[in-house]
């Protein structure tokens, strides 16, 4: 049988597919479909320090070959996520890497400290989509100075491996990923859903109601391929990749790009059973293509001369 | 809750603007409440995406079997009626949501509907007269083969008023009869689906008497199984509607209570 498993960023897991963190939540009702534990890892819901109650309604709206949607990252209670939903988590028999997010750099080390008191996961992902509210709403995924102290502090707080979702701006992703890699990141993870708006032609007005969203599932997949292609070949550190996952194709699509874990985001909506059922095609693929080590993908699509960059990291 | 691909028995029009798609679902069926729904893929492709969630019209008595009433407002629909022919595989998901709460010692209820919001009521009038309550239904729509159900309603023997738009001996508004039969009828709870105005009259009426009234909420769905986040509409937290807040139709509904709803 090939071999499935993978270790990214410290973190062992059977095989490289988990989930799109905006695409999970700690309810565990995809559990109803199938284990939870058929993935490599399990990467909850965004979690804020503090409650939050999202975007107003309409949140979501189907486009061509995706979703159109601004929810905001509700939040619960910090209280009722510590008593409850930490607790599940921890007790599930795979790494858990919880996703974060603040609206300050105090916000983040706040929730970063606070996670890792919880001794509940693996590792910490930090969603570097929310707006910087000292920088006029700018995201920290778009600024590398910004980007480089919020990993900075956030690393201050934590041993647990930090993964830094990153934004899929390409005019500032190398200049991001190197700053946050600087910063003493351990992972990064690509691409968040781009931010995208669609009007109604009739009302001439913005057709969900935070206007401006973000557009995931099938139709960012290309993009979102070139980018853990480009950044593949930028820095050192490993890539969750994601953006569009749908099939065990999509899947060796973002490996060969360089991706050493591959998330199922958007399509888990419409087909819950879509990753196990790629789990089970990856494996049969493997096997008929005499690939015994899953690893042997991993940014199979650069050239053979290339070498990827040597970290940079700042011991 | 479960995903199952159920063989189509029929997709045939059923008046008006609207179709009937029935399935062969046992565990589904068997595991349905009156109001709850279930969520259409309508093909394996990207187009459309996102599957199309209904409310269940009818299930068989063997409970066996679900139907889906359905109008063809777009791709996903005219699709449905097109692809989703005997023989064929529906990919379903349910039961989903939280359905109708009957009351235990209800005797008597009002069942009003407008358009094909009256699509999730006649499962509601099929348990109601299993279980001996009166139903009585308050049906309107934009023209009069658009009165979806009206013969299971009558059926049931439960009075049946109707209102189309365009039928100009329809004078008196489905409102109207409803607010007169509430002098002299004693329901134990009301059941609205159709239209923001319906509910704040039904809402109206139930304060005004003093007795439950919910209502069955639409709003465009991703997953439909509480895990978006994206069906959320706005609230009232307490019945005076001081504290406002946000809700999943999927997981917290469809069915709500008119006071949480009926100034949403």
């Amino acid at each position: 049988m090939p071999d499935l498993s993978i270790t990214i960023a410290g973190i062992e897991m059977k095989n490289p597919l988990t989930v799109g963190s905006g695409t999970y939540g700690h309810h565990g009702r995809f559990s109803q479909f199938f284990p939870v534990e058929t993935m490599g890892a399990l990467v909850p819901k965004t979690i804020r320090p503090h409650q939050w109650p999202g975007n107003p309604p309409q949140r979501v709206l189907e486009v061509p070959a995706g979703l159109h949607s601004s929810v905001g990252i509700p939040s619960i209670p910090w209280d009722q996520f510590e008593t409850e939903d930490a607790p599940r988590l921890k007790a599930l028999n795979l790494p858990v890497i919880q996703s974060v997010i603040g609206r300050t750099e105090d916000e983040y080390a706040e929730v970063v400290r606070r996670c890792t008191d919880l001794d509940a996961f693996a590792g910490l992902e930090l969603n570097l989509s929310c707006p910087n509210l000292k920088q006029g709403g700018l995201d920290f995924g778009y600024d590398p100075d910004a980007a480089y102290r919020l990993v900075s502090r956030a690393r201050e707080q934590t041993d647990l491996p930090l993964i830094a979702k990153l934004a899929p701006d390409y005019s500032s992703l190398v200049p991001v990923a190197q700053a946050i890699e600087a910063a003493g990141a351990d992972a990064v993870a690509l691409v968040n859903a781009p931010r995208a708006m669609c009007i109604d032609a009739d009302t001439l007005k913005p057709m969900i109601g935070n206007g401006v969203g973000a557009l995931s599932g099938p139709a960012i997949k290309p993009m979102a391929v070139y980018m853990v292609w480009t950044l593949y070949r930028a820095i050192s550190l490993p890539i969750f990749g994601m953006g569009g996952v749908a099939t065990y194709r999509d899947v060796i699509e973002f490996m060969a790009a360089g991706a050493s874990a591959v998330a199922f985001g958007t399509v888990s909506y419409v087909d819950p059973m879509a990753l196990p059922r790629a789990l089970r095609e990856l494996e049969a693929w493997m096997a008929q293509n005499g690939i015994d080590d899953v690893e042997q993908l991993v940014g199979a699509a650069h050239d053979a001369d290339f070498e990827r960059p040597q970290s940079r990291r700042v011991a | 809750m479960e995903q199952t691909d159920a063989p189509v028995v029929s997709n045939t029009h059923l008046t008006g603007e609207y179709w009937l798609l029935e399935v062969e679902a046992p565990s589904v069926a068997a595991a349905l409440e009156p109001g709850q729904f279930v969520n259409i893929r309508i093909r394996d492709s990207l187009a459309p995406f996102l599957r199309r969630p209904f409310s269940v019209y009818r299930v068989n008595p063997e409970k066996t079997r679900l139907q889906v009433a359905y109008k063809i407002l777009g791709n996903g629909t005219r699709l449905m009626k097109e692809t989703l022919q005997p023989g064929a595989l529906c990919d379903l998901i349910g039961p989903l949501g939280k359905g109708f709460e009957l009351p235990e010692d209800a005797k008597t209820i009002a069942l009003v509907g407008r358009g094909i919001g009256i699509a999730a009521l006649p499962m509601l009038a099929d348990l109601a007269a299993a279980r001996g309550v009166t139903s009585h239904a308050f049906l309107s729509a934009r023209s009069r083969d658009n009165l979806v159900g009206a013969e299971i309603f009558a059926s049931h023997g439960g009075q049946v008023f109707t209102h189309a738009d365009d039928t100009p001996d329809d004078v008196a508004l489905v409102t109207d009869h409803l607010l007169r039969m509430a002098e002299s009828t004693a329901f134990d709870a009301m059941y609205v689906c159709g239209s923001n105005r319906l509910i704040r009259q039904v809402d109206k009426l139930a304060r005004a008497h003093g007795i439950p009234a919910q209502s069955a909420m639409e709003q465009h769905m991703a997953c439909g199984f509480g895990d978006c986040h994206g069906c959320i509409i706005e609230v009232n937290l307490d019945r005076d509607g001081e504290s406002r807040g946000y809700r999943e139709v999927c997981h917290h509904g469809p069915v709500f209570n008119t006071w949480e709803v009926a100034n949403a």
